[in-house]
């Protein structure tokens, strides 16, 4: 069977160039057609957008776009719904992560979309989120409204699944049109999403198009980048340098580069009979979707002088990574992806001749690795597909000076510490460039309103109408009830 | 078996064409044992992989190390200060010196590279005349290749062999005046050199407009390819342009495949078609592995390849590569370098982290304490 992406409103498949892009996982082939636009047509579309968004997106309150939004989400976690099983059967087969994984991941990710989470996420950026449906009045004086673009364009990366989701519903709910590139390792998700809003609000599907082209195709993406009225691009630095350079100066670029999140664990967590369940969060956050997520950890920073000792919690960690490996297999790798690993395992396995306090542990069949170090090092990121690095340091105060260097990288911290530790150390993280600190096993599980990155997801996206107090005192003057 | 006892039975077997698999494993597992015993570094190397020659049977068993284990570890069986010459490769080590590939003599090396040669290349001719188009060994005594063309020019080039490279690069007058001759003359003739070289010459010759044809039984051996080049070419293209330029059948055309971490090299019979299959002599041996398991892949997949040459006694036999290939009927195809992917997801690579963070720690002052690839 080929399975269609791509969202495309007001072009009929038959006006469209199909592209396939074959999957072959674990012994079966997925084919997945994209559609692959002319200038022309992406003219048109973005042109369509932009009206469709003028005419009805911008005139509908945001309560109402809340409420399609969860409708479709409810959609999406419901396990009987034709839509999240065609999720649960092609996702895997596309991606090569473990189905379970997938199945968990979708539900505990799709949740934070729901109506409750998505009104956290409005008032984390608008303290008065009406303000996106009418003019309001402002503290300083005035009033103001905030206008999401007319046309949106995202350039979406990677292969977890359901990522694109993010900006897509950010874009919706500042009431943008949106046009989105899928990537080719995951163009599904975002295609389902905008055919169920159409299903649930024919004339919100018009404001939204997902399409597809080759990832450095510059022609496309040239012609998207000159109609949109504002960017949000993921990718490398190289890429999204690319993005950035094509991007009209008029138009403002927000780019998500790639980053390194690690993990800390303090002494007092290190007691025999918590450091098993701290270990085993911190192996989950490795093994969820292979650590191909920005927030996914690298390497974990041990507390010395704990009951159990930092080389011994790297024990646990790979004990703990053995068993994950027997409950959700981690996917198959390619060639390029084996030797990535193998390069890092090798230079962790060569640091040990010469340093018998370091360890590199790991299973015959190469399907994690957990190096230890038993001396501080800087921070670096692991071969990823389920390896770590754990490095002992003598007290996590220890650990900014070890990352600090690496300030526009960093992201996610995932903290196992006392109640004053964790304060104490989020004040050392912030300063050095830390945007998100969360408890181990929840690395990869952002809570709604998260601001990625450190960036506010929806203010980044508007600009504001501003009525100056100035303009009302003068209109004053003007009124028929003047004296 | 001594160091003595290692050379005169690897100078016998190269000697013998008539070795089978039996004889290379019984070679490969004694070879196995003296790395052991006299290299700690592979020791310990093998240790971790929990395998000793106690408990090897088969060649296929002795650990690979990995191409960038020479910038780490100082692999050589015999004391580093007592070698004839020393081979550096290109990956440098976190001090920014180069790997080592130390030969306390170079009678086997030159032994494997003499008969592979006189088999792949030569065919039937004795001697033929010859154009080299590298540096001489004088002016890169550190480079395994310039060895290998000194010593093909030594060992089978006729009277009016020369070098057509020196240290202010090509002199073009000469070399097209060289070409002239050699074409006037009738006689077949080898021209020899790195890939990239030939690239130099094809331009400047597509510049000013010129073509030669070579008399007939000419044959080229380039080497090398274009990883790290200003450009790179498609293959079919590099041999369809060396063909027309110099008028030598692509049959002729022949490319070696080697490398400073081995002591015999990989020919292929041509290349009237693209791309070919490369095989080398009975004392080395190519696998196709998955470089995280080492396990074998099946024919016709691709993998990384895996060299096992007797030849190397005194570094390590068993290497992996970082090449991409796949087995074929007659060998293996090579497929460039396996280089590592970018990440798919948003999480960062080490290849791009250190490419930005070198940027980073320039300013910062701080160093990178990170494995890097060569």
């Amino acid at each position: 069977m080929i399975l269609t992406a791509g969202y495309l409103p007001g072009l009929s498949p038959d006006e469209v160039e199909w592209q396939t892009l074959t999957f072959n996982r674990g012994g079966e082939q997925t084919e997945v057609s994209v559609p692959l636009l002319t200038d022309d047509q992406i003219k048109e579309l973005s042109s369509d957008i932009k009206k469709a968004s003028r005419h009805y997106l911008k005139g509908l309150p945001v309560s109402e776009i809340l409420r399609t939004i969860d409708s479709a989400i409810c959609q999406f976690l419901d396990r009987s719904n034709p839509y999240r099983q065609q999720a649960e059967k092609y996702l895997p087969r596309i991606t090569g992560y473990d189905s379970e994984m997938v199945r968990l991941g979708l539900t505990s990710y799709l949740k934070t979309f729901r109506q409750s989470e998505l009104r956290r996420f409005l008032s984390e950026d608008f303290f008065n989120p009406k303000i996106l449906d009418e003019f309001q009045p402002l503290p300083k004086g005035g009033y103001g409204r905030a206008y999401g673009p007319d046309l949106l364009a995202h350039i979406w990366a990677g292969n977890v699944p359901g990522l694109p989701l993010w900006s897509l519903i950010s874009g919706l709910l500042v009431k943008a049109g949106n046009i989105g590139k899928v990537s080719s390792f995951e163009p599904l998700m975002a295609s389902w999403f905008a055919r169920l809003i159409a299903e649930i609000d024919p004339r919100l599907g018009e404001c939204i198009a997902v399409t597809w082209w080759k990832g450095g195709d510059t022609e496309c993406q040239q012609a998207l980048l000159n109609q949109a009225d504002l960017v949000v691009a993921y990718g490398n630095n190289d890429t999204l340098q690319q993005i950035r350079d094509y991007t009209p100066i008029t138009t403002r670029c927000l780019t998500y580069t790639h980053k390194v999140s690690f993990g800390m664990v303090s002494k007092s967590a290190l007691d025999p009979i918590k450091a098993w369940n701290v270990a085993h969060q911190a192996a989950y956050d490795i093994v969820r979707y292979d650590q191909q997520g920005c927030y996914s950890p690298h390497v974990f920073f041990i507390e010395e002088n704990g009951a159990v000792s930092p080389k011994q919690f790297a024990q646990y960690v790979a004990s703990e990574l053995d068993n994950f490996q027997k409950k959700f297999p981690r996917r198959t790798l390619t060639i390029e992806e084996a030797q990535d690993v193998a390069l890092w395992k090798q230079t962790e396995e060569v640091k040990t001749f010469s340093d018998d306090c370091s360890a590199v542990m790991g299973d015959t069949d190469g399907t994690w690795c957990v190096s230890f170090s038993e001396t501080p090092e800087n921070l670096s990121p692991s071969g990823l597909n389920r390896t770590a690095k754990v490095i002992s340091v003598q007290q996590l105060d220890d650990v900014p000076a070890l990352i600090s260097p690496y300030k526009a990288f960093l992201q996610t911290v995932g903290i196992a510490a006392s109640p004053e530790e964790l304060h104490r150390l989020a004040c050392l993280l912030g300063v050095v460039g830390v945007t998100r600190i969360s408890a181990l096993e929840h690395m990869t599980v952002p809570e709604a309103g998260w601001h990625h990155d450190g960036r506010f997801n929806l203010l980044d996206l508007i600009t504001m109408t501003e009525v100056e107090r100035s303009a009302e005192i003068s209109a004053e003057a003007f009124s028929n009830y003047v004296d | 078996m001594t160091e003595a006892e290692i050379i005169k039975t690897l100078l016998d077997f190269i000697a013998s064409d008539c070795a089978g698999d039996e004889e290379f494993n019984a070679l490969a597992l004694k070879i196995f044992d003296y790395q052991f015993q006299n290299n700690l570094p592979y020791q310990l190397f093998c240790r971790q992989r929990e395998q000793t020659p106690r408990t090897t049977k088969n060649w296929r068993d002795i650990p690979a190390v990995p191409i960038n284990g020479y910038k780490d570890l100082c692999l050589s069986c015999c004391d580093p200060k007592s070698v004839e010459r020393t081979f550096m490769t290109s990956g440098t080590t976190k001090d920014g010196l180069r790997g080592q590939c130390r030969h306390p003599t170079l009678s086997v090396y030159d032994a494997s590279m003499v008969a592979a040669f006189r088999q792949y290349f030569m065919e039937e001719h004795e001697r033929l005349r010859m154009g080299i188009l590298f540096p001489t060994e004088q002016a890169m005594p550190n480079s395994s290749l310039a060895h290998y063309l000194a010593l093909a020019l030594k060992e089978f080039g006729s009277e009016g062999s020369r070098y057509l490279l020196s240290n202010d690069g090509i002199d073009w007058k000469e070399l097209f005046t060289e070409l002239e001759q050699v074409e006037q003359s009738g006689e077949p003739y080898a021209l020899l050199g790195a890939s990239f070289s030939f690239v130099h010459v094809m331009d400047e010759m597509a510049r000013v407009g010129k073509s030669v044809s070579l008399p007939e039984g000419s044959r080229i051996l380039d080497t090398g390819g274009f990883k790290g080049q200003s450009r790179e070419l498609e293959l079919d293209n590099f041999y369809e342009s060396l063909s027309s330029r110099f008028g030598v059948l692509r049959e002729d055309c022949i490319n070696m495949y080697g490398m400073t971490e081995l002591s015999t090299q990989f020919y292929d019979s041509g290349n009237a078609s693209c791309p070919s299959a490369k095989s080398g002599p009975n004392w080395v041996r190519s696998r196709i592995v998955n470089p995280l398991t080492g396990a074998e892949i099946q024919k016709g997949e691709r993998g990384v390849l895996a060299h096992h040459d007797l030849a190397h006694f005194n570094c390590v036999s068993s290497i992996l590569t970082e090449d991409a290939g796949v087995e074929v009927d007659d060998g293996f195809i090579l497929l460039g370098r396996a280089e590592g992917v970018e990440a798919k997801g948003c999480s960062m690579a080490v290849d791009e982290f250190l490419k930005v963070a070198k940027g980073e720690a320039c300013d910062t002052n701080c160093g990178i304490s990170s494995g890097s690839k060569s």
